[in-house]
């Protein structure tokens, strides 16, 4: 399962794939049960997964918690160095880069975070937030530039000068997005971008990351474990057990034909908002 | 749970703040009076007057107009060299503090931000130095460098470095590990950029309330050493000196004592009291 | 009078701020022995607050400022503190929303349950010893001996969740207050966790007040269902009712709002700004006539 090719579908694209991941490794050092002296085991939480990101899609990427799919994520923005294997972006391996090489990079490779919350810094205004990358990219950055970018996420322009605290869990999320979109990257990662968020405001920072997505041609990698948002959501889905790939491909055939016994608990474990007397058996 | 985050915030008396107000008027009419001292003392502190030696304060029987607290056994104004005493505790606690501070808190933001190697070495050192009983350090360091002020503060600083050190260590590893700090990496900032600009502000706080509740150590660190006498000379009026020479006289001229012990009570009270309250008026979410 | 049947009674609950801001508005709602109640609504509803004021665990910042609880009949606003707290730990437990939290990290499992046992039904260490083992066993922990000796942090998540469906059950009470006690969970662990609840509140009778933001929690789990906005009950009715027959535009909204993977043609879509808006409306203008009317 492992060495699982990519499936033909995505290698026909038109387009080729944004990311080529390849034998993908990493692992922590398990501090609980670190001794004495020596070393601390290594937990391995990527035992090797490939996988492509095509181009101008939304991937899903499914899982329960512990299955290694944030992970993975934050290796492809390289929040984290993996431990061995490739990550291709158009074909140049990113996997090691340092420091000085991957900035540059980070302009293309944007990340929206599961708590809106923490991933705001309470001490800045939202304007702040979002104008700081700006400049950095040279991509503006003035006061009139955020405030563009918050019009964009359908936020008013005065929430410039808010802070985080003072908005909601929704309006947070969307400043998250503005912050992220307002670079115009290739790709966005969503982690979990919606599982703190009410139902209402579910539905609506869903639909925007779907259209802005589109409008700017933004690669979305979107992690989740409710099937039903990425049924909703994303083109390509890739589901992922204990750090190893069970499935992946289009989302109609995973979802009309489950082939791992993991995809069908998953499924059968959401529930769904109509009456169903056999759910619990 | 999610309920109570949705809760209006209790709107508090935002007109008059006592607790922040009281410390920060006690503290500038302190600094007032230490900066105008040669103007405003009603006497020079060091003339001695035997004639006039133990003095009740103004509202006791016996005193002498002029003298407002009294006069201790060599006839000196204690009012006079209160104000005085106030210049070397207030200087004391402004350089010493501000030492410690930017020292302490740099290590313990380089070793709670980059962790590892850093860590390691600066953790090691604190937890070493924390093993020196502090008042012995200090009395050894004084008597080592002579005394005189910049002893004194030398001896501070070398001394309660490890304070913000540790603190502030435990207080940026719990702000590394929030989201805006990767979030702030995805958005093309460097590791230094990310520690002064996005998580500086975040300890900044605590690390004012530390320099405050600091600046009160400092002060009483320096009555301490004055009171044994390794501070600065003997005739210089301080507030640790003047206790110290009340302490022989203290069933018949009580006033010798307890003026200075007040304004030092006072003002470390203040300084505490202070370092709380700008902590909770920098906070935007407690606002 | 017919309200001695019930086992909870909340009538026209009103609660304040200290600034005279309702957070909950006349609230009424009751729960029928046996019967499992989903209070739902979107954060800020004031959903979690109703549980609280029922358990007399409100923050002090928080009055009542009108109505009434009544437990078994009880009213609990007539007794003394003392004796208050005495009627809820008899009757009712708490299933609370985050397992890591409520544990107390440097204790072991064990006494965390039997302590309460001990102490509010003055059982011997040995009684309550075997009806916490009894417990976990139900709750489908296969190693009970040797959860009870171990300490929260060596549990997961979902493990830790059951044992604390264990020492709410473990009293035999006959109301259990669960606020929202899937939300941190995973899909698949939630779903065990609502299966265990059911089975078990099906074999002890207990009645139970179950709070959540998830309408697909709400239909599997409930009976009756009492939908809240900004502390107001829009729509009080049967679970069957609710999903077959919503009678009010926001509950209709809540459902359309939930995604559903069954029928990816069924687009899930937000609530209606203009419905949010119309509703904050009409409950301003409760609020000035409810000023206008005090003295």
């Amino acid at each position: 399962m492992t060495m699982m090719e990519p499936l033909a579908a995505m290698t026909t694209e038109t387009q080729p794939a944004l990311f080529s991941v390849r034998d993908l490794r990493l692992s922590f050092p398990d501090m609980a049960h670190k001794p004495l002296f020596g070393a601390a085991p290594r937990i391995e939480v990527l035992k090797g997964i490939s996988f492509d990101i095509p181009t101008g899609q939304i991937t899903g990427i499914v899982g329960e918690s512990g299955s290694g799919k944030s992970t993975a994520g934050r290796v492809l923005v390289r929040l984290l160095e993996p431990d061995a294997g490739e990550v291709l972006l158009d074909g140049r391996d990113i996997a090691h880069l340092g420091e000085e090489e991957i900035t540059p990079l980070r302009r293309d490779l944007q990340m929206i975070f599961q708590d809106p919350m923490s991933s705001l810094n309470p001490r800045h205004t939202v304007g702040h937030i979002i104008a700081t990358p700006m400049k950095r990219y040279g991509r503006g950055g003035t006061r009139e530039d955020a405030a563009a970018a918050l019009v964009k996420v359908g936020l008013p322009a005065e929430f410039v000068s808010r802070y985080p605290h003072q908005l909601s869990g929704g309006q947070r999320q969307r400043v998250g997005i503005a912050r992220a979109i307002a670079l115009e990257p290739r790709f966005i990662l969503a982690d979990e971008i919606v599982s703190g968020l009410d139902v209402s405001s579910q539905a609506q920072v869903l639909e925007l990351l779907k259209t802005l997505a589109q409008d700017m041609g933004i690669t979305v990698a979107f992690i989740s474990h409710d099937l039903s948002v990425i049924r909703h959501l994303c083109d390509h889905v890739i589901v992922l057990d204990h750090g190893e790939i069970v499935e992946q491909g289009p989302v109609q055939a995973v979802f009309d034909h489950p082939q791992s016994e993991i995809t069908r608990t998953l499924l059968a474990a959401i529930p769904r908002p109509e009456l169903d007397d056999s759910w619990f058996d | 749970m999610a309920d109570a985050t949705a809760l209006p915030r209790a709107r508090g008396p935002r007109s008059l703040n006592l607790r922040l107000w009281l410390p920060a008027a006690w503290l500038s009419l302190l600094a007032l009076a230490a900066l105008l001292a040669p103007f405003i003392a009603p006497h020079d502190p060091l003339a001695q007057d035997l004639l006039m030696e133990r003095l009740p304060p103004f509202f006791m029987a016996g005193s002498e107009p002029g003298y407002w607290l009294g006069t201790d056994s060599l006839g000196r104004d204690v009012l006079s060299r209160m104000i005085y005493g106030a210049r070397v505790a207030l200087f004391v606690a402004l350089i010493a503090a501000t030492i410690t501070c930017l020292f302490g808190s740099t290590l313990g933001l380089l070793a709670g931000y980059y962790g590892g190697w850093w860590d390691r070495v600066i953790s090691r050192l604190v937890e070493i130095w924390m093993a020196f009983p502090p008042v012995l350090f200090a009395v050894l360091l004084v008597a080592v460098m002579g005394t005189g002020l910049f002893s004194v503060i030398a001896a501070i600083a070398l001394i309660d470095w490890t304070r913000f050190a540790r603190v502030i260590r435990a207080e940026t590893m719990v702000q590394a590990r929030m989201d805006y700090v990767d979030s702030a990496r995805i958005g093309g900032a460097n590791r230094l950029t990310t520690l002064a600009g996005e998580i500086l502000p975040n300890v900044l706080p605590s690390i004012v309330a530390l320099l405050m509740l600091e600046m009160g150590i400092a002060v009483i660190v320096e009555a301490i050493l004055s009171f044994v006498n390794l501070s600065i000379s003997t005739d210089d009026p301080t507030w640790g000196s003047m206790i110290a020479e009340g302490r022989g006289a203290i069933h018949f001229a009580w006033w010798v004592l307890l003026f200075p012990l007040i304004a030092l009570f006072l003002t470390v009270l203040s300084f505490s009291t202070l370092g709380e309250g700008l902590k909770q008026r920098f906070d935007p979410v407690l606002q | 009078m017919t309200k001695h049947r019930h086992t909870l009674d909340v009538v026209d609950l009103t609660i304040e701020i200290p600034n005279g801001m309702r957070l909950l508005r006349d609230v009424s709602l009751n729960l029928e022995p046996g019967e499992v109640r989903a209070l739902v609504g979107e954060s800020g509803a004031g959903k979690s607050m109703i549980g609280k004021a029922v358990l007399g665990i409100l923050p002090s910042a928080l009055k009542i400022t009108s109505g009434e609880i009544l437990m078994e009949g009880h009213n609990l606003g007539s007794l003394s503190p003392r004796a208050r707290r005495a009627a809820v730990a008899e009757t009712a437990a708490l299933i609370p929303q985050d397992p890591l939290t409520a544990l107390n990290p440097v204790r072991k499992i064990g006494p965390q349950i039997t302590d309460p046992l001990v102490r509010i039904r003055g059982w011997s260490a040995s009684e309550a010893r075997k009806r916490a083992l009894d417990l976990l066993d139900r709750v489908h922990i296969r190693a009970p001996e040797r959860v009870m000796n171990s300490y929260p942090h060596e549990l997961s998540g979902g493990m830790r969740q059951r044992v604390l469906i264990a020492a709410a059950f473990a009293p035999s009470p006959r109301l259990i207050v669960a606020d929202e006690p899937t939300t941190a969970l995973d899909v698949t662990v939630q779903k065990q966790i609502l299966r265990l609840i059911r089975e078990l509140q099906r074999e002890t009778g207990t009645s139970v007040l179950f709070v959540t933001h998830d309408m697909g929690v709400v239909a599997k789990i409930s009976q009756k269902v009492t939908v809240l906005f900004a502390g107001k009950v829009m729509e009080d009715a049967p679970t069957r009712d609710i999903f077959t027959d919503p009678g009010h535009p926001y509950t209709r909204a809540l459902i359309a709002a939930t995604p559903s993977h069954a029928d990816p043609n069924r687009s899930f879509s937000p609530v209606p700004d203009s419905l949010i808006a119309d509703l904050h409306r009409q409950i301003a203008q409760d609020d000035s006539l409810y000023r206008g009317a005090r003295p």
